[in-house]
């Protein structure tokens, strides 16, 4: 079956080329012609999707082979799913406009723990079964991957399994096995396939666990209830990232997007060690591309798509090695091609403004850095090694160049925080204005400041801290409002509503899907979209099935608690992270291990990788 | 510089994006098939592309004209053949022109394409819900009325549009497959113009005119000034 979109849906929807496809670079192919349909999705709308650099690289993986066939899909729009629902349209890939449910994989990249009642909504849009175990032999495999692996229990039930780590080369050993399989007559059926698949190196399939809690009603342990499954699943993980495809001719999307320009992965990993960082942890360690590679990558890409705009992406870009020569030949390069280049995250330093105002030669858009907290004591604390003197020697080298404007993200609710570290925030961002008016002499800089509520994450140092109540988390962004005294300080903080669900269900267990999924039969979705998120329903939600949310995310776990993802592990070991914790308290640093000492974490021994970091390698 | 003129289309898969979309198409695909195209002064420097006239939303074309500046002079055939092969889906290139300017010792430049163009030629599709013969009385009462009056409602503005000053030729009504087919031929004048969308739409709101609306296709066949197709007046 094809779905054609009549003109009056298309007509009738906001951004109607969200659902129109043929862009540039998508790849069609005869829907006969492989063993193998794969959707991936990102339950996002269109712009957002098209933006996530992960999916663009399995896409084109994907659809490198020969036997595969991959697609996107996005989550429709609010009108778009009201016409859908209405006329029963179901999802469809944007490719060959097949009905989801004609895939046998439907692959979800699950970016943040909001997101979870959208994963809801499209497989039942799609027409699927939103409980694993109720799906059909013909229904699409539900897989998920992405960040929120690392924690996967409170959406277990839904997924048939999930890809841990890296998914460039496992996704397609999963292709692979499923076209043996099919080839082979299906055999044992879905519980047949997915037990084969738990043999893979980074698979996790939930329905072959058994979970039990303890009498006190906490989650006691997850066992292997059939020999095929693992213990515990360690991340895949790339180890010569100069060996695996990337993306070479992204999906051009005719209608403007959220990153809508090439974005070149510099590396994996940041080893900073920042205390309250999943991402930190989880992306261990190191690995560079190399330079030579790297621009080959950006002109193959600057020539399959005419952007005119690249970013150098990373998760701390001024890192790279060789970050000032790369960007000297990316010059030369495109030289007369007027292309422009752009860091996300700057460090706290000079170095990365001098770089900041090569790349940015004349347009002086604002510059964002990230001290994460207001005092000395705390940065220590959460092993953030920038000083005061780092980000008023920065943000003066930046208004000596002709900033006007800087941006500061911090968190608040970290551990050990008092109010006279929220008070640091306020008197820290007065003195990057006082800064501004020493340097040039003039008043008239912008100093935005942007706080977000601290949500403790699996997987590290901070993984047993109980939440703040949203009370007092209101009571801080109060505190630190009225000590902003400074007009040029503007003040922007995150709904600390979302931010508690949000730290209930990233420390969940298996017990919190009926929540989840009770919140998305009672209308949660788009809870990212701060004007779409129903706070009510989620706590509704969570009475209607009698579960204490305070539990979840105000309760401080002791140390000898069983948790309930250690079984999917990015390598950091819990000894590691609980040393991490007690010199957080101690409020002492830990060096960052590529191009300082080894701090053990265990990533390198259990996954058998090595960093790879060109400076290191030539000294 | 050295200006070249394109006559390009756009299809059905893109219809529904919108002008400024489409213009960053064109842009893209000359960028791809590495033209020495010339860029805009400034810190945001784009390239220099001018329309003859926007397309609504939903509405394709056969006869889309754009303008864009070279820095070198390149030959006809090379300019086509690398243009077209850079194209997506949905954008076919029909002809090139390199723009003669006039003798620059008559001080004049060659006129800019939005202001060349005078007259849009449409086919209007639409499924017929009624009788054939009261179609045809009603585009018939429309190409004898004296005015004829709709309401553009826009977010910023809601004003009265009379239609009959644009049209230029009686709407012709026939059948195509199972859908009815409107010819109409709008001008496009400095003060203002009428959308064939808009004029169906009056239709069928004050004449009853028996079709459904909401599932109408439009299609612009031409665009013309003095008379000629805008790729001849180069
Ligand atoms: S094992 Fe050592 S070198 Fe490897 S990521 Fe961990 S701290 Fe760094």
């Amino acid at each position: 079956m094809i779905i054609n979109l009549e003109p009056e849906v298309l007509q009738a929807v906001e951004k109607p080329a969200r659902y129109t496809g043929h862009e540039l670079n998508a790849v069609h192919k005869e829907w006969d012609s492989v063993g193998c349909h794969f959707a991936l999705a990102l339950p996002d709308v269109y712009e957002v999707g098209m933006s996530n650099l992960g999916l663009k690289i399995l896409y084109e993986v994907l659809n490198r082979r020969e036997d595969t066939a991959c697609e996107r899909v996005y989550a429709p729009w609010t009108d778009m799913e009201a016409i859908m629902r209405d006329r029963n349209i179901p999802l469809f890939g944007l490719e060959s406009f097949h009905p989801i449910k004609e895939f046998d994989f439907l692959g979800f990249s699950l970016q943040y723990e909001m997101i979870y009642s959208n994963v809801l909504n499209m497989i039942d849009l799609a027409g699927l079964h939103i409980w694993s175990k109720d799906r059909a032999e013909d229904e699409p495999f539900v897989v998920g991957g992405g960040p929120c692996v690392y924690n996967t229990e409170p959406i277990a039930d839904f997924f048939d399994f999930f890809i841990v780590g890296e998914g460039e080369e496992l996704i397609c050993e999963v292709a692979e096995n499923f076209i043996q399989w099919k080839n082979a007559g299906r055999q044992g059926g879905r519980q047949g396939f997915l037990r084969q698949l738990a043999k893979l190196d980074g698979i996790y399939v939930p329905s072959l666990y058994n979970v039990t809690y303890d009498k006190k009603g906490l989650f006691k342990a997850i066992e292997p209830a059939v020999p095929e499954a693992r213990p515990v699943i360690y991340k895949r993980l790339i180890k010569d990232m100069d060996s695996v495809p990337f993306v070479e001719k992204p999906v051009l999307p005719y209608i403007g997007v959220v990153h809508d320009r090439i974005m070149l992965e510099l590396f994996r990993g940041c080893t900073r060690g920042c205390r309250f960082c999943q991402a930190g942890t989880s992306y261990r360690p190191v690995r560079e591309r190399s330079k030579d590679h790297l621009r080959e990558l950006a002109r193959k890409m600057v020539d399959a798509t005419g952007y005119n705009e690249m970013s150098l992406t990373s998760l701390s870009s001024a890192d790279y090695s060789c970050l000032g020569e790369l960007v000297d030949d990316l010059f030369k390069d495109f030289e007369g091609e007027k292309v422009s280049f752009s860091l996300p995250s700057l460090r706290i330093d000079s170095f990365s403004i001098d770089l900041a105002h090569k790349m940015q030669q004349v347009r002086k858009s604002g510059l964002t850095f990230a001290p994460e907290a207001g005092t000395q004591r705390l940065r220590d604390v959460i092993n953030k090694g920038v000083t005061e003197e780092n980000l008023l020697e920065a943000t003066s080298a930046a208004f000596k160049q002709g900033w006007k404007q800087v941006k500061l993200y911090f968190m608040m609710g970290l551990p050990t925080e008092t109010d006279e570290d929220i008070v640091g925030i306020a008197k820290l961002a007065e003195k990057v204005v006082r800064k501004y008016k020493e340097v040039t002499g003039k008043w008239g800089v912008t100093v935005n400041i942007s706080v977000s509520c601290f949500v403790p994450k699996p997987h590290t140092p901070f993984q047993w801290f109980g939440q703040l109540p949203k009370e007092e988390f209101e009571r801080r962004q109060r505190l630190l409002k009225d000590s902003i005294t400074e007009r040029a300080v503007k003040f922007g903080y995150h709904d600390a509503r979302l931010s508690v669900i949000e730290g209930a269900i990233a420390r969940g267990d298996r017990r919190l899907s009926q929540v989840i999924y009770q919140a998305w039969a009672d209308g949660a979705k788009f809870d990212g979209w701060s004007d779409l998120f129903k706070n009510e329903v989620w706590h509704e939600a969570f009475k209607k099935c009698g579960i204490d949310i305070t539990e979840y995310n105000q309760r401080t776990r002791s140390f000898d608690e069983a948790l309930p993802w250690e079984h999917t592990t990015p390598g950091v070991s819990r000894d590691f992270l609980m040393r991490e914790w007690q010199k957080a308290v101690a409020e002492t640093l830990t060096e960052d291990c590529r191009r300082g000492k080894c701090s053990a974490c265990g990533v390198c021994p259990s996954l058998k990788a090595k960093i790879v970091d060109w400076r290191r390698e030539n000294v | 510089m050295f200006k070249y003129r394109a006559k390009i289309t756009k299809g059905a898969e893109i219809r529904y994006i919108s002008h400024l979309d489409y213009a960053g198409v064109m842009e893209r695909a000359i960028r791809r098939a590495k033209l020495p195209a010339a860029y805009s002064e400034g810190f945001n420097p784009h390239l220099k592309l001018a329309f003859a006239s926007a397309l609504s939303l939903g509405v394709t074309s056969e006869a889309e004209y754009v303008d864009f500046e070279l820095t070198k002079n390149l030959c006809q055939p090379e300019v086509f053949d690398k243009l077209k092969a850079a194209l997506p889906d949905g954008v076919k290139l029909l002809k090139l022109k390199p723009v003669k300017e006039p003798k620059p010792c008559k001080g004049k430049k060659h006129k800019a394409l939005m202001a060349e163009v005078e007259e849009a030629v449409y086919e209007v599709f639409a499924p017929l819900t009624g009788d054939w013969d009261k179609a045809a009385a009603v585009i018939k009462k429309f190409n004898a009325a004296e005015s004829f009056t709709v309401h553009r409602v826009t977010p910023k503005q809601n004003k009265e549009i009379e239609v009959k000053q644009y049209m230029l030729q009686p709407v012709k009504l026939s059948m195509c497959g199972d859908l009815v087919k409107l010819d109409m031929d709008i001008a496009l004048t400095q003060s203002g113009s009428v959308k064939p969308g808009e004029v169906l739409d009056g239709l069928c709101q004050q004449y009853e005119l028996p079709v459904e609306y909401k599932r109408a296709l439009i299609h612009r066949k031409e665009m013309l000034g003095q008379g000629k197709p805008l790729i001849d007046l180069v």
